[in-house]
């Protein structure tokens, strides 16, 4: 029961970190076509989508807790 | 004579040493993007960018982003033994990453009007649009390897490093993705 529940749980965190990314991306879209001068928005919104990419779907945590396993 | 399978203590310390691999992989290949983003702004300013079509741009990154959501669901359920949603996962990745090349080198390169040798702001929009096909290219090749590997059943819930390192690669060609389509897309008036 354990083991399925950490799965489901797994794959939440994969789904909310997609909603994340879709409603920056839709955010990013919008600031780009109606402002032009908002350079550092919109590279600031694509560091916030990297950060998620990076911890929750690249696990660079891994990194530095090796002996840390999904199971 | 026979190949001697390694136990799971010495798999498991000998995948804490292929993660610094891969990401000392990965750090070399972002000082390459680096330069190809530095570049694009050091020779477009943020006022200016390329005429490019609005629609593939935002279809294309959704589709990479939608591909780096699968990509996680196929490694999360190999690392919980579920071979079946990691092998549907993996091909629908694979899918999607074929869309994403069609949208950038087969949509976007044809219905843009001008070369890479028209002027600075094509040659740029072409060098990083290119090389990061290259790079999804190359991740597909990986992917397809990883689907068919996984087919032969050579991946379990506690041997499966080569799908981390194949979605660790995939989520790199995503995020470095994530980075051009602000500076081609949306930075800056659109400029032929």
């Amino acid at each position: 029961m354990e083991h399925i529940e950490k799965k489901k749980q797994a794959f939440r965190v994969g789904t909310t970190v997609l909603i994340l990314l879709v409603f920056l991306t839709i955010g990013e879209f919008i600031v780009g076509s109606i402002v032009v001068g908002w350079a550092g928005v919109l590279i600031g919104i694509a560091l916030i989508k990297a950060f998620f990419v990076i911890r929750d779907y690249m696990h660079i945590n891994r990194l530095f807790n090796p002996t840390e396993e999904v199971q | 004579m026979g190949t001697e399978v390694m136990n799971i203590k010495d798999y498991h310390q000998k995948t804490i040493t292929n993660r610094i691999g891969i990401w000392l992989f990965i750090i070399s290949d972002v000082f390459v993007f680096m330069g190809l983003l530095v570049s694009r702004f050091f020779l477009l300013g943020t006022e200016i960018r390329p005429e490019v079509n609005q629609v593939v741009g935002l279809v294309v990154t959704g589709i990479l982003l939608f591909s780096s959501f699968f990509m996680n669901r196929a490694e999360t359920a190999i690392e919980f033994g579920d071979q079946k949603t990691f092998l549907r996962n993996t091909l629908i990745t694979i899918i999607l990453g074929t869309l994403f090349l069609i949208g950038v080198v087969g949509v976007e390169w044809q219905i843009t009007p001008f070369g890479p040798g028209e002027n600075v702001i094509w040659s740029i929009f072409y060098v990083m649009t290119g090389f990061h096909a290259l790079h999804v290219l190359s991740g597909l090749v990986i992917l397809v390897v990883i689907y068919l590997n996984g087919r032969k059943g050579l991946y379990t819930e506690e041997r499966n490093y080569p799908v981390e390192a194949a979605a660790v690669y995939w989520h790199f060609v995503d995020v470095v993705w994530i980075f051009f389509y602000p500076a081609l897309y949306l930075i800056g008036l659109p400029t032929v």
